[in-house]
């Protein structure tokens, strides 16, 4: 087995080779660049998975690569020297996590070349390029053994993000989608890189994992009360754990950097369903979990977190209620599901927030392929209000579709049920004790009506009713290689859940917790990187309501209650031959919504409103005030010696007074001095 | 007698391809350039210097000369290369070479003049870089200014003249006031010193430092010179706010003098507050300017970005982001760590690298439209994907992609001055920082208005690709850039041992 992990870096190199060859020679090539793509990216697959089949063995690896930069610096615990380096750490966490990836970035592959190859689309090779260029980023973020690493290879996923969502640059909305993408996430970015930087001066090193990690390094800090830069070692670790935050919930659109997400919408469906929703996205909520231990050392940050993410995903969700393109209601389920991944490890349900991360990333990345899917059928229409009625005509994607719908509102027995509900248990039994962890818990649990409500919504007005355009009338044909992925997804959302069947397992007292006994190293894990190590770091009380099985049966009663609720309400409003909006009723309620709580239009307004005119106010300052003075400098010794030229009349006499009044002068001032009068 | 060699090529190359045809000048400096380019890289590659070459160190490359005893001073022809100064000259070289092939798209009038012109700055230029000993450095330091005034002036756009002049005057007078203050601390120095050579004065400097100067007592003396050093220094760099001159002179230069003027004449300022006010000077002078210049670097980084966003002229936007980046550089060398130091080094370089290929990139769109103006031009990425396609790599190298040398660089100064030692240093690195937020928005702003959207420009003519000897260069540069991102080691290792005694010897 040992050998077998020097193939690892394979893993990412793969898609790299496929980004070369689709940028060099993309346009000679068959298909534009899909195939070096596909078979890229399926390597990759067959490769996490023999990861992840190593490591059910029992086999981790840890291992430095390569050293990008080494120099001398002590850091403030006194550590002298600093390597930085290139390493690759699989562990259970991490080879989970490459096989998600990997099999949704060929899956969205195989989807391409029915979606985008089809219609005679130019810029293939770029395309293909982008998507091979992120599947690398993305792979070497996931296994990436430090956070400085971590750190470049995020930022490169946001390089892709960029130039797919700017993908069709010849519109005005996709330039624009593309730059406030990059913008607002750089903005995160900014906090994470002070983060880093802080973390690096104070531990002297960035390793997740190990004796010398900045995690361990931490913990001892906190052990001794060692200061750290001026500060007591709780507090600074709170702060740089916030700083890395910042990271996170720009790129897991998380409020209230949330703004650009849905925009991003603008690039190809293909491309929304594999970065901006299944692993981009997931990048923010992935490094929560891969340096949960230093979370863990911080209750301030981890209630932070906690809060965070309940108030976002009940955001999100009522946003969702209102949109009419079908991109934007799964656009803002997306921000609304990260927000529950974060609440999730926010009460330090590390395994409850990892589930429901690999569960969306199936049942979105279903959703969104689906959508694409519809998008082909109605011949390019977005809006929900021109679809209906296509249930009949396209019942794979209509059936598939349902299943991850269903996931997504979390009815039992898909896949998104059983995490959901555990992170809402997980939040409740924490949130009996915290009172602010109990408002987090609320605030997700009334999500799940919305939720449930726009789930709905959206499969009753695209397939059911009547069709209402003609483009819904006869829809365009779709291929297998767009049938195919959706099946395999579809497979996905509904079984999933399997992996971790907690409140069977708790009310049935059955060992049937697989995911929780995988993340807790069961069958392999290094040291300190195990659900039970960060459950002895955390420092929240728990309780119950009565019994843990009753508190069990009512917080997954309570919430599948909601869920059927919504759902019911969207059947009785949306599940009729001929649906209306309902829009009105909401009165200004449903204004403020529909406008995003003028989210969008405070970001905006801050970057046109507020820096463009204080940058043309500094312009002008430095225009007039600061190069003023240069040259009127210029201008003053211009003019001085304008006025001395003009003694040099060039007429004898004025000379000679000249030199008889100076030669007076002299006289005089030497007299005076000297004392001869 | 390899620095020698490297100067003479350069300078008997000038006067060559002075005197040969306009028709073969292009072609003909590009080969002469590829010598020093090839040579320098072989230096590179066999380069055996330890340590600092002002603090004792072992020097690459060392040559010296008695050339004339001026009182009880000697002058000496003394050179020689340490791990700074050594990735600058490559820089130099390789830029030299890549300015003049991006040259021949746009000059078509006076060619032998131009290319002959150029060849003496790289002369110049080397010489700079390469000059230990205070007489000679100065000559090299004064004798660049010429021929880029003459780039400027007669290559230039319409209002060359006024930004020609500009440039030599305002570099001149604060050459002037450097000048003046290094001659006064040889003299404060008295017996301590007898030669101009920049270790020797650096010796002296650091034991004892001068005695005083007509009735001056010594550390005021010093703390006078540094301080006058360091803004003769800063007009260079340019620190904000002496920098105005430097978009005049880019908006009016020609493209490949732009790219040298941003890509090496800018690091010659930067290059020398290192040499002189972070070596020379002991700790405790240079302590009560650190958090001053502190304040100076942040307001550089932050409002030279700013400046860049409220342009609308490419060109202008690329010269005021090298205000921005500079200031990093002044962050990295008064954190006084190794990495600080060391990363201002690389930033050096790396910037050297990265605004030249903007530069080139702006200047390939403006031979195709002949306009630089964002509001002119909309979806150049349609008609010119190669050249827009480096021209977004590249603006991603300034905004400090990783894998790239700019972020390499940044990070390296942020590492560096974040756990320095002065001051509220974390905040002021903090506050540096935010201009990674700045830079995105200018560029990607500019990016969106020119390259991206629906295709429009104003022209009787049909804009095509650029020609490959315009594509080329860029290309060049961008792999470099790439590189030195992906193994930034290449010359950090160097840069490291070279600033090591610095930081050893003169901590805070």
């Amino acid at each position: 087995m040992e050998g077998l992990f020097d193939y690892a870096p394979a893993i990412a190199l793969f898609p790299l080779v496929a980004f070369v060859v689709a940028l060099a020679f993309g346009n000679s090539l068959p298909k534009k660049g899909a195939i070096p793509g596909i078979l890229a990216t399926g390597g990759s697959l067959l490769l996490s998975i023999a990861m992840l089949a190593a490591v059910a063995s029992g086999e981790v690896y840890h291992e430095t690569l390569y050293e990008w930069a080494i120099g001398d610096a002590v850091s403030d615990t006194g550590v002298d020297g600093v390597e930085f380096t290139f390493g690759i750490l699989i562990d259970p966490l991490s080879a989970l996590m490459l096989v998600i990836v990997s099999l949704i970035a060929f899956l969205v592959h195989v989807f391409s070349l029915g979606y985008m190859n089809a219609e005679g689309e130019t810029g293939l090779p770029r395309y293909y390029a982008g998507l091979g260029l992120f599947t690398f980023s993305m792979l070497a973020f996931v296994y990436a053994d430090n956070l400085l690493m971590a750190f470049m290879f995020f930022e490169l996923v946001g390089l892709c993000s960029f130039l797919l969502i700017g993908f069709w640059f010849r519109t005005r909305s996709a330039p624009s989608a593309a730059k406030k993408a990059f913008l607002v996430t750089r903005f995160g970015d900014y906090f994470f890189l002070i983060g880093v930087v802080a973390i690096a001066a104070t531990f002297g090193t960035l390793q997740f994992a190990g004796d010398d990690s900045f995690v361990a390094a931490a913990e001892t800090a906190i052990a001794d009360g060692t200061t750290l830069f001026g500060f007591a070692p709780e507090t600074w670790v709170t702060i740089t754990g916030l700083l890395v935050l910042g990271g996170v919930v720009g790129k897991s659109a998380q409020f209230p950097l949330h703004t650009w997400l849905p925009d991003a919408m603008e690039g190809p469906t293909t491309v929304s369903a594999l970065i901006h929703a299944a692993t981009m996205v997931a990048a923010g909520v992935y490094l929560v979990a891969r340096m949960f231990g230093y979370y863990a050392l911080s209750p301030t940050a981890l209630a932070i977190i906690a809060f965070v993410g309940g108030f976002t995903a009940l955001f999100a969700a009522t946003m969702g209620v209102v949109k009419d393109d079908i991109k934007q209601v799964l656009a803002y389920s997306t921000i609304s599901q990260y927000g529950y991944m974060m609440l999730g490890l926010g009460v330090g349900g590390y395994v409850a927030g990892v589930f429901h991360l690999m569960n969306h990333a199936f049942f979105k990345a279903l959703l969104f392929l689906g959508a694409g899917s519809v998008i082909v059928l109605m011949h390019h229409e977005q809006d929900m209000w021109k679809m209906g009625g296509l249930k009949e005509k396209a019942p794979v994607t209509y059936w598939t579709f349902l299943a991850g719908a269903l996931a997504l509102a979390g009815i039992i027995p898909f896949s998104g049920f059983w995490s959901k509900d555990e992170i809402l248990y997980d939040a409740l039994i924490v949130g009996l004790e915290e009172p602010i962890i109990l408002a987090a818990y609320a605030m997700g649990l009334v999500a799940v009506f919305f939720t449930g409500f726009y789930t709905f919504r959206m499969v009753f007005l695209t397939f059911h009713g009547e069709p209402r355009s003609e483009a819904a009338e006869d829809p365009h044909p779709v291929g297998w290689s767009i049938k195919a992925p959706l099946i395999v997804l579809g497979v996905l959302a509904l079984v999933a859940g399997v992996a971790n069947l907690a409140p069977v397992a708790k009310l049935a007292q059955l060992d049937i917790t697989f995911l929780e006994s995988w993340l807790d190293g069961e069958f392999g894990a290094i040291e300190g990187l195990t659900y039970g190590a960060y459950g002895e770091l955390l420092a929240y009380e728990t309780s119950y309501i009565g019994t843990e099985s009753t508190t069990v049966l009512i917080a997954a009663g309570v919430s599948l209650l909601l869920a059927f609720s919504g759902a019911g309400v969207a059947w009785t409003l949306y599940n009729v031959p001929e649906p209306v909006e309902h829009k009105e009723r909401l009165g200004s309620i449903g204004k403020t919504v529909e406008d995003n709580y003028y989210q969008d239009e405070y970001q905006v307004w801050l970057a046109e409103g507020l820096t463009l005119p204080l940058s043309r106010a500094a312009d002008r300052f430095d225009q007039t005030v600061v190069d003023g003075v240069v040259n009127g400098v210029s201008t003053a010794s211009l003019f001085g010696s304008d006025r001395m030229k003009r003694l040099q009349t060039g007429i004898v006499t004025n000379y000679a007074a000249l030199l008889v009044t100076g030669f007076i002068a002299l006289l005089l001032v030497l007299g005076i001095l000297g004392g001869w009068f | 007698m390899m620095i020698e060699t490297l100067i003479a090529v350069a300078l008997i190359g000038a006067l060559v391809t002075f005197v040969a045809p306009n028709r073969i000048a292009g072609k003909l400096a590009f080969l002469i350039s590829l010598v020093p380019a090839g040579l320098s890289l072989w230096m590179f590659a066999t380069f055996d210097g330890r340590g600092n070459a002002l603090l004792e160190g072992d020097l690459a490359f060392e040559s010296r000369l008695e050339w004339i005893q001026l009182g009880a001073y000697d002058i000496s022809w003394f050179v020689g290369l340490d791990g700074i100064s050594m990735p600058l000259v490559v820089l130099t070289t390789i830029l030299v070479t890549l300015a003049i092939v991006s040259s021949w798209t746009p000059i078509d009038d006076r060619e032998s003049q131009f290319y002959g012109l150029v060849l003496f700055i790289e002369a110049n230029l080397i010489g700079v870089f390469a000059a230990l000993d205070f007489f000679v450095w100065f000559i090299f330091w004064e004798a660049v200014l010429i021929p880029m005034y003459l780039l400027i002036g007669i290559w230039g756009g319409p209002r060359r003249k006024y930004a020609a002049i500009k440039f030599f005057v305002y570099t001149n007078v604060a050459s002037l006031v450097m000048f003046g203050a290094v001659i006064a601390l040889v003299f404060g120095l008295g017996d301590a010193v007898t030669s101009f050579a920049l270790p020797e004065i650096t010796a002296a400097m650091l034991d004892g430092g001068p005695d005083g100067f007509f009735g001056v007592a010594g550390p005021t003396l010093a703390s006078a010179v540094f301080v006058a050093t360091f803004v003769g220094f800063a007009v260079k760099v340019p620190v904000v706010p002496f920098h105005t001159w430097l978009p005049d002179a880019h908006v009016e230069a020609p493209t490949p003098a732009s790219v040298l003027l941003a890509g090496v004449l800018l690091k010659m300022g930067t290059y020398a507050l290192l040499r002189f006010n972070f070596t020379m000077f002991p700790t405790e002078i240079v302590e009560p300017f650190v958090v001053p210049i502190a304040v100076v670097a942040v307001i550089s980084v932050i409002y030279g970005a700013m400046l860049a966003l409220a342009q609308t002229d490419l060109k202008r936007i690329v010269a005021y982001s090298s205000v921005s980046s500079m200031g990093y550089v002044i962050l990295g060398l008064i954190a006084y760590t190794h990495f600080g130091v060391g990363g201002a080094t690389f930033q050096m370089v790396s910037h050297g690298l990265i605004s030249g290929l903007m530069f080139m990139a702006v200047g390939v769109i403006y031979n195709a439209t002949h306009t630089r103006m964002v509001t002119d031009m909309s979806g150049m990425a349609d008609r010119m994907p190669i050249a827009v396609g480096i021209f977004v790599a590249g603006s991603f190298g300034y905004m400090g992609l990783p894998l790239m040398s700019g972020f390499a660089a940044e990070y390296f100064i942020f590492f560096g001055s974040f756990g320095a030692d002065f001051p509220y240093a974390p905040v002021f690195t903090a506050l540096a920082m935010f201009g990674i937020v700045v830079v995105a928005g200018y560029l990607l702003y500019a990016m969106q208005r020119a390259i991206f959207g629906p295709y429009s420009l104003e022209t009787d003519y049909e804009v095509s690709r650029a020609p490959l000897h315009d594509v080329a260069p860029m290309f060049v540069l961008l792999g470099l850039i790439i590189v030195l991102g992906v193994a930034p080691e290449l010359i950090f290792e160097m840069i490291h041992d070279a600033v090591d005694p610095i930081v050893d010897g003169g901590e805070l």
